[in-house]
C-alpha cells in the first residue's frame, strides 16, 4: 500500500511533476527577483523618472515632464545670457572613460603575469596567494585610499625612502593624474586578477607543450595560445574594472585633489550644491546607457565569435 | 581556504547590543558634539545616541530632501536653514517656548533665518577663511589679496574646499561683490579669480585638512576658525588670516527634521546642551563660539587665548540665494573644475 501510495503523484502523471518543479523554481527564484526588483530596478525606475522631472527652486524636484535635464548636457545659458553649445559636460565625459580605459589597460599589464605566476604554484600555495588577492576588499575603500595618501604625500612612506636614497628632501607625489590612477589601479586589481586567474588555471598545460613542439617561441605561445584561450577571463576583468571606474569619485577627488571633475563628482554636485537633481539623475542615465550600449557590443562580438569556432 | 575567510570574517565583525529606553539619531558635523555630553545625556535619560555626521550643508540639504532620513535632529548653517524652514523640511517645536530660548545670546535671537526661532536653537557660530602654516608661509595675511592672487611663495602651496559654498563667499568679499548677486557679469569676475588662483591651487578639497597643512603638503589653506583653533592649541603652527575684506560668518542650529521618530528626545536632548554648563563644556570641545549664556569663569577660549574667535575685521554671514543666483554659483564651479 505504501509504495502504491507514494509513488502515485510522480508515477501516474508525468505532467504534475513538470508543473512541480517549475513552482519550486519560481519560488525558489522568488528572492532573488525581489531582490533584483527592489535593490537593483526600481532605484533605476526612480533615476530615470527623476531624470525627466522638473527641478525644484532648492534642490529636489517635481513631477513635471521636462527634458531640461537631457538638453544641459549640451546646451547651456552662456556668460552673454544666450543658450549655447557647451562641450564641458562632454570634456567631463571624455576624460571619465580616458581614466576608466587607462586603468583598466594598466590593471590588465600587471593582472595577465599575476594571475599566471599563481596559476603555476602547487594548491596548497595556490589558495592562500588568492586570499591575498581579496585580502584588500575586507578593508573599507576609503580607508585604502587614505593609505596612499600616506605612502604619497608629503613626508610619506615614499619621498622618505627616496631621500634616504639621496634625492631631494620634500617631495610629494599627490594631486596628479599619476597619484589618481596609482590609486584607482590598486583598487580595482583584484577584480581583474581573478577573472584573469580563473581562466588561466583552466589552461591545459599540454597545448603549450604543443604550441612548443611545434616550434611556437615564448611570444607565438602568448599570442596565438594564451590569450586567446583566456580571453573570456580577461574580457570579464576588463568589464569589471571599466565600469565601477566610470563612477570612481574618491580617487579622483582625494588622490587627484579634486582639480578636475569626473561624471561621478559631477553627478555629485548635481545632487548637492548644484541643487539640480534632474540634470545629475539625466547625466547618471547617460552614463548607463553608454555602459549598457559597450556590454552589449561586447557581448554581441563574443557571441559571434563563439559560432564562428 | 574557509579557514581564512571565517578568520578574517571573525576578525572584522564586532557585535554591539546595548538596549536603552529610547532612541536619539543626531546628524550632525562630524565631530562637532562633544562625546563627554553624549554619554551623560545617554546616561541621564536611559537614552541610546546614535550619531551620524555629515561634512558639508549641501549633505545635509540632501538627505533631508530625500525624506524619511530617520534622523531626530540635524543642525544646518543659517542659509540652509532658511531653505529647509521655506521647503517644509523641518519640524516647527516652538523652539520660542523653551528654556533653551532664554538661554540665547540675545544678540543671536530672531534672526532673518528664523525670525520667530520656533524652528531652531543655535548651537555654534564662526568664521571661514584662509589659514597657514606659519612656518612654510611668512608672508602677508592681511588680505585675501594674498590667497587669490597668490605670489611665488604660496603658488602651488594652496587648499581650496570641495564645493563652492563659503570659497565663493570669500572671493566675492575680496572682489566687493554682493552675496547671492544675480548678476552675470559680476560672477563672470568671481570665475575670472578663480580661474586665474586655479594654476596656484594644489587641491580642492574639503577632507584631511589638518595634516594636509601641518605636514606641509600645503601652505594655505580655505578653513574655518575653530578646526584652526583646535589644531593650533594641539601644537600645530597655524594661523586664520584676519583678513581687511573680512571673514565668512556662518552659525548652525539643532533643528528637528519633519517625521522625526523620536522628537521627544530631541527637545530633550536640545534643552541639555542649551544649559550653561553643557554649552560651555561643547564650547570648549568644539573650539568654535557658543551663542549661549556660558558659564565665564569655564570657558577655556577666551579672547587672549583664542584671538581667532574674536575677530576685530567685518564678518559677513553667508545668505540664502535664490535659485537665479545659485545657478550662477553653480556655472562659476562647474566651469571652474571642467
Amino acid at each position: 500500500m505504501t509504495m502504491d501510495t507514494l509513488h502515485l503523484p510522480f508515477a501516474t502523471k508525468r505532467a504534475s511533476g513538470a508543473r512541480f518543479w517549475r513552482n519550486l523554481s519560481f519560488w525558489g527564484l522568488l528572492p532573488s527577483w525581489l531582490l533584483m526588483g527592489f535593490a537593483l530596478i526600481l532605484p533605476i525606475a526612480i533615476i530615470a523618472a527623476v531624470s525627466v522631472a522638473t527641478r525644484g527652486a532648492h534642490g529636489g524636484f517635481t513631477w513635471d515632464f521636462n527634458l531640461a535635464g537631457y538638453s544641459q548636457i549640451l546646451f547651456n545659458e552662456g556668460w552673454t545670457g544666450e543658450l549655447e553649445f557647451t562641450p564641458q559636460y562632454l570634456m567631463i565625459i571624455a576624460r571619465t572613460f580616458l581614466l576608466a580605459g587607462a586603468t583598466t589597460l594598466i590593471c590588465l599589464l600587471f593582472a595577465v603575469p599575476v594571475a599566471y605566476f599563481i596559476s603555476r604554484q602547487p594548491p596548497s600555495q595556490k589558495a592562500i596567494l588568492v586570499y591575498l588577492v581579496t585580502l584588500p576588499f575586507w578593508v573599507s575603500m576609503i580607508l585604502r585610499v587614505y593609505a596612499w595618501m600616506i605612502i604619497l604625500g608629503k613626508e610619506g612612506t615614499l619621498p622618505r625612502l627616496l631621500e634616504n636614497l639621496g634625492f631631494p628632501p620634500g617631495m610629494s607625489f599627490m594631486f596628479n593624474d599619476g597619484a589618481t590612477l596609482t590609486a584607482m589601479v590598486y583598487t580595482y586589481m583584484p577584480l581583474m586578477v581573478l577573472p584573469v586567474f580563473a581562466s588561466i588555471e583552466k589552461l591545459d598545460g599540454t597545448l603549450i607543450e604543443a604550441s612548443h613542439d611545434l616550434y611556437g617561441d615564448r611570444w607565438v605561445t602568448l599570442r596565438r595560445v594564451i590569450l586567446p584561450l583566456t580571453a573570456p577571463g580577461i574580457l570579464a576583468g576588463a568589464i569589471l574594472v571599466f565600469v565601477p571606474s566610470l563612477g570612481a569619485v574618491l580617487e579622483p577627488t582625494l588622490m587627484g585633489g579634486g582639480k578636475q571633475m569626473m561624471m561621478g563628482s559631477l553627478i555629485q554636485l548635481q545632487f548637492g550644491g548644484g541643487r539640480n537633481w534632474p540634470f545629475g539623475a539625466a547625466i547618471a542615465m547617460t552614463l548607463m546607457a553608454v555602459v549598457l550600449i559597450f556590454l552589449i557590443f561586447t557581448a554581441l562580438r563574443s557571441a559571434r565569435k563563439e559560432t564562428a569556432k | 581556504m574557509k579557514k581564512y575567510l571565517t578568520a578574517t570574517a571573525l576578525a572584522v565583525c564586532f557585535a554591539s547590543a546595548a538596549q536603552a529606553e529610547g532612541q536619539l539619531n543626531l546628524y550632525a558635523w562630524s565631530e562637532s558634539i562633544s562625546p563627554t555630553l553624549i554619554e551623560k545625556f545617554s546616561k541621564a535619560n536611559d537614552v541610546k545616541v546614535n550619531v551620524d555626521g555629515y561634512t558639508s550643508n549641501e549633505d545635509l540639504l540632501t538627505k533631508l530632501q530625500a525624506g524619511s532620513s530617520g534622523y531626530d535632529i540635524a543642525i544646518p548653517s543659517q542659509h540652509f536653514l532658511r531653505v529647509m524652514i521655506d521647503e517644509g523640511l523641518l519640524e516647527n517645536y516652538g523652539a520660542n517656548k523653551l528654556k533653551a530660548y532664554e538661554n540665547i545670546d540675545a544678540r543671536w535671537r530672531n534672526q532673518w533665518w528664523d525670525e520667530s526661532q520656533e524652528y531652531s536653537i543655535p548651537i555654534a557660530y564662526g568664521t571661514a577663511g584662509f589659514v597657514v602654516n606659519t612656518e612654510r608661509y611668512k608672508g602677508p595675511t592681511d588680505s585675501f589679496k594674498h590667497f587669490f592672487e597668490p605670489g611665488s611663495e604660496l603658488s602651488g602651496k594652496i587648499a581650496m574646499l570641495s564645493y563652492p559654498d563659503e570659497v565663493i563667499g570669500a572671493a566675492q568679499l575680496y572682489l566687493g561683490v554682493p552675496f547671492c548677486s544675480e548678476d552675470q557679469a559680476e560672477m563672470k569676475k568671481v570665475l575670472d579669480l578663480l580661474m586665474a588662483q586655479k594654476p596656484a591651487v594644489a587641491a580642492y578639497s574639503s577632507d584631511n585638512i589638518a595634516s594636509r597643512l601641518a605636514s606641509g603638503e600645503v601652505s594655505a589653506h580655505f578653513w574655518w576658525d575653530g578646526e584652526e583653533l583646535k589644531a593650533r592649541t594641539g601644537g600645530s603652527p597655524f594661523a586664520l588670516a584676519m583678513t581687511k575684506e573680512g571673514l565668512v560668518g556662518w552659525l548652525d542650529s539643532m533643528v528637528i527634521p519633519k517625521g522625526a521618530p523620536n522628537s521627544d528626545n530631541a527637545i530633550k536632548f536640545i534643552e541639555f546642551m542649551s544649559e550653561p554648563e553643557n554649552a560651555t563644556e561643547q564650547m570648549n570641545f568644539y573650539a568654535h563660539s557658543s551663542p549661549m549664556k556660558l558659564v565665564a569663569e569655564k570657558v577655556v577660549y577666551t579672547k587672549e587665548k583664542a584671538p581667532e574667535l574674536y575677530p576685530e575685521v567685518p564678518v559677513a554671514f553667508s545668505r540664502t540665494c535664490s535659485p537665479a543666483a545659485q545657478d550662477l554659483v553653480n556655472r562659476v564651479w562647474t566651469q571652474l573644475l571642467q
